[in-house]
């Protein structure tokens, strides 16, 4: 499950890697935008499912995190004219930070509890947002954000946000390989064992939170930049639960699952718009699907027919 | 060789320039369809299809059909401006157009400034839009907060009030009409006092604590914009204590004159309310309005019809005549077109301003009686406040 890439995995990253970092030569902007939406919404969902997959928690407010990254940036570089770096630095050590408290008191309950608790500060960041209207403009919705002048082109943006991505995408592969990452599992798998041999359980849940809420940080300052705007629905619960369903559907017991999961429910998504307006009614549909039929997601039903069909590799 | 090349260029060009003249002009719209915006969003889909088949059937703008590309803006500001965005990117639409509530306005604007396309924001409200926030590429054809304050603040003054409490909802567009009323009592009365300012939340049921409070302020006029669900909750719970019977008016914004409200309110719809609508269908200011009113009437279904179609309309109408007198639809074009701009819209005619690209778009005031022949509550007699801030 833990196990390092394999050759076949490398290549296919590899190519991935080099067919996103080609798109800006198809001249098409629509495609830009969707790759760069979708890099930052994997982002997103793969720290959520540090959470999930990893330490075996749900939470219901991972939009909280990527929400403060994503205003504290606006803020400090639109309001009051900080420069990229120190600014979105300031952004995700916001969310950071936010994360190690919420983390404190959540990591203490577990199970239905844990999720209710990280529900509830989730809403207390939303109502501060809604609230607090001199700083973050209310319901409105803090537009525009000023994007440097370097990265206000769309290529420009896009190459930029690859980057991040890729490079955090990295971090939280050699993490969760670690021996930390191999602990986490254990402390997933059986929180009893885990703590008899050692394992300083909660402690381990708490840092996954926050490793979490750092990543969600870094989605959130990309979001608010490639759309020059921040506004309340983004730290709202179906926020949370649009992260918490592409994880989902992806799955939560594979590295790259919630990543898979986030393209297509994006792709879903956008496709599905230019149709009908029933895009709650088939979400509803494929959370059924995945809940019934598929619990290990998208990536599940793969690795099954692989092994039906392709006939190689153990169960 | 190199002058073969060079009529095949010749040739081409000229291929691509006929086939451009004969292109389709697209419209990117965004009104929220699903959910619970769908009760404003439908209508206004419906106004804007009206204009748009009228403009292809009369051959459409030098011979170029319009063509509309909808999306649901879901009421959500990031899920309305990937949206207007992929229109924009991928569907290759020449103007955008809609939005209902002021974030999702603005995240629409933003949208606009970044690709260069002109965006007529036919309903939101916020005045941010054509003030602080405003840059070449937006223009607005509803009204805006600061024309309701305005409105509201001649009403006072014209039935005599002396002590206002104003309530007012805990969010954008109630802070903001608060701010356009106050500011519109100072040119217009300023000896009356506003005693009381009250804010309850966005979505609130319960409004005792706020009732008995302007019960006890002693207040001659109270001053509001709850709309929709909020006008209804809060009249259905202060009807009880005599709220309205022990006040000379309640002055409201937010439109609860519309029929939506008031057909809906029947009975329950309390005395001495004096509001706005865009539109009322009992109430027809030209023959041309009258036609426009049968026509959305067939559209919908029912004559009893909503007054969000006019906005959307209006909407297109003002575009179809920037393409027709800029002779195409590049944005520049259309940006000069539009300011200073005149058309007649079935509620009269209406004036961009080019300064802050504002239309005048007045409304419909009003108290709200009842009157034979009707089941619920009309505005009687009809009276045009014009946009104006003097």
């Amino acid at each position: 499950m833990t196990s390092p890439l394999s050759k076949t995995g490398m290549a296919a990253c590899l190519i991935i890697l080099i067919l996103c970092a080609l798109t800006p030569l198809l001249q098409s902007d629509y495609l830009i935008d969707v790759v760069t939406e979708i890099l930052i919404v994997a982002l997103f969902a793969l720290s959520l499912n540090i959470i999930i997959g990893y330490s075996g928690n749900v939470s219901f407010g991972h939009a909280a995190y990527f929400a403060i990254g994503g205003y504290v940036n606006a803020i400090l570089l639109t309001t009051y004219g900080w420069p990229l770096l120190p600014s979105a630095v300031a952004g995700v050590l916001a969310a950071t930070l936010t994360a190690a408290i919420v983390a404190y008191f959540c990591t203490r309950l577990t199970d239905i509890y844990f999720a209710m608790l990280t529900l509830a500060f989730s809403m207390l960041v939303w109502a501060i947002v809604f609230k607090w209207r001199s700083l973050t403009n209310g319901d409105d919705g803090f537009t525009p954000v000023h994007v440097p002048a370097m990265i206000d082109d769309r290529t420009a943006f896009f190459y930029f946000t690859m980057i991040v991505i890729v490079v955090s995408i990295a971090v939280l592969w050699v993490i969760t390989h670690s021996a930390f990452g191999r602990s986490l599992v254990a402390v997933r798998e059986n929180v009893g064992r885990a703590g008899f041999v050692g394992i300083h359980t909660r402690r381990m849940r708490w840092q996954a939170f926050v490793i979490a809420g750092f990543f969600a940080g870094v989605a959130g300052v990309l979001f608010g930049m490639y759309h020059r705007g921040m506004y309340v629905e983004s730290a709202f619960w179906t926020q949370s639960a649009q992260v918490l369903i592409m994880t989902l559907l992806g799955g939560i017991y594979s590295f790259f699952g919630p990543l898979i999961g986030a393209a297509v429910l994006f792709m879903l998504e956008r496709l599905t718009n230019e149709y009908t307006e029933y895009w709650p009614t088939v979400l509803g549909v494929i959370l059924l699907a995945i809940l019934l039929f598929q619990p290990d997601g998208l990536v599940g039903l793969g690795k099954r027919i692989k092994n039906k069909f392709g006939g190689g590799g153990s169960p | 060789m190199k002058r073969i090349l060079a009529g095949a260029v010749a040739l081409a060009a000229m291929g691509a320039g006929s086939a451009a003249l004969a292109q389709d002009i697209k419209i990117g719209v965004l009104y929220p369809t699903s959910g619970g915006g769908a009760i404003y969003g439908g209508p206004a889909m419906v106004g804007h299809n009206l204009a748009v088949d009228e403009i292809n059937a009369a051959g459409g703008i030098n011979g170029r059909m319009l063509v509309t590309v909808a999306r649901d803006s879901k009421l959500n500001p990031a899920a309305a401006a990937s949206a207007a965005k992929e229109m924009v990117t991928k569907d290759g639409v020449d103007v955008l157009m809609g939005g209902l509530s002021s974030a999702v306005g603005l995240a629409i604007s933003e949208v606009a400034k970044q690709e260069g396309i002109v965006y007529l924001a036919t309903i939101p409200k916020t005045i941010q839009m054509t003030t602080s926030k405003l840059h070449p590429h937006v223009f607005r054809t509803s009204s805006n907060t600061d024309f309701e304050g305005d409105a509201m603040a001649q009403l006072i003054k014209k039935i005599g009030g002396k002590k206002v409490c104003d309530i007012q909802l805990d969010y954008a567009y109630g802070h903001d009409l608060a701010d356009g009323l106050k500011a519109a009592l100072k040119r217009h009365a300023p000896d009356v006092e506003v005693v009381l300012d009250l804010r309850p939340k966005l979505r609130a049921t319960d409004y005792n604590v706020f009732i008995t409070q302007i019960m006890g302020a002693g207040c001659d006029v109270v001053t509001s914009g709850l709309w929709g669900s909020h006008f209804v909750d809060f009249a259905q719970q202060a009807s009880p204590f005599g709220l309205f019977n022990n006040i000379k008016a309640y002055i409201s914004g937010g439109e609860v004159a519309s029929h939506e409200i008031a057909g809906k309110m029947g009975d329950d719809y309390p005395p001495n309310v004096i509001s706005n609508t865009y539109e009322l269908w009992y109430h027809a200011v030209s023959p041309n309005h009258k036609v426009f009113q049968e026509k959305i009437a067939e559209k919908s279904g029912t004559k009893e019809t909503a007054m969000w179609p006019v906005l959307s309309y209006t909407g297109v109408k003002f575009y179809a005549e920037a393409v027709a007198k800029s002779g195409g639809t590049k944005s520049e074009g259309i940006i000069k077109a539009l300011e200073g701009m005149t058309i007649d819209t079935p509620v009269g005619p209406r004036t961009i301003n080019a300064a802050d690209h504002q239309a005048n778009t007045g409304q419909f005031w009003g108290p709200m009686v009842k009157k034979d022949g009707f089941s619920y509550k009309v505005m009687d007699p009809v009276t045009y406040i014009p946009a104006e801030i003097k």
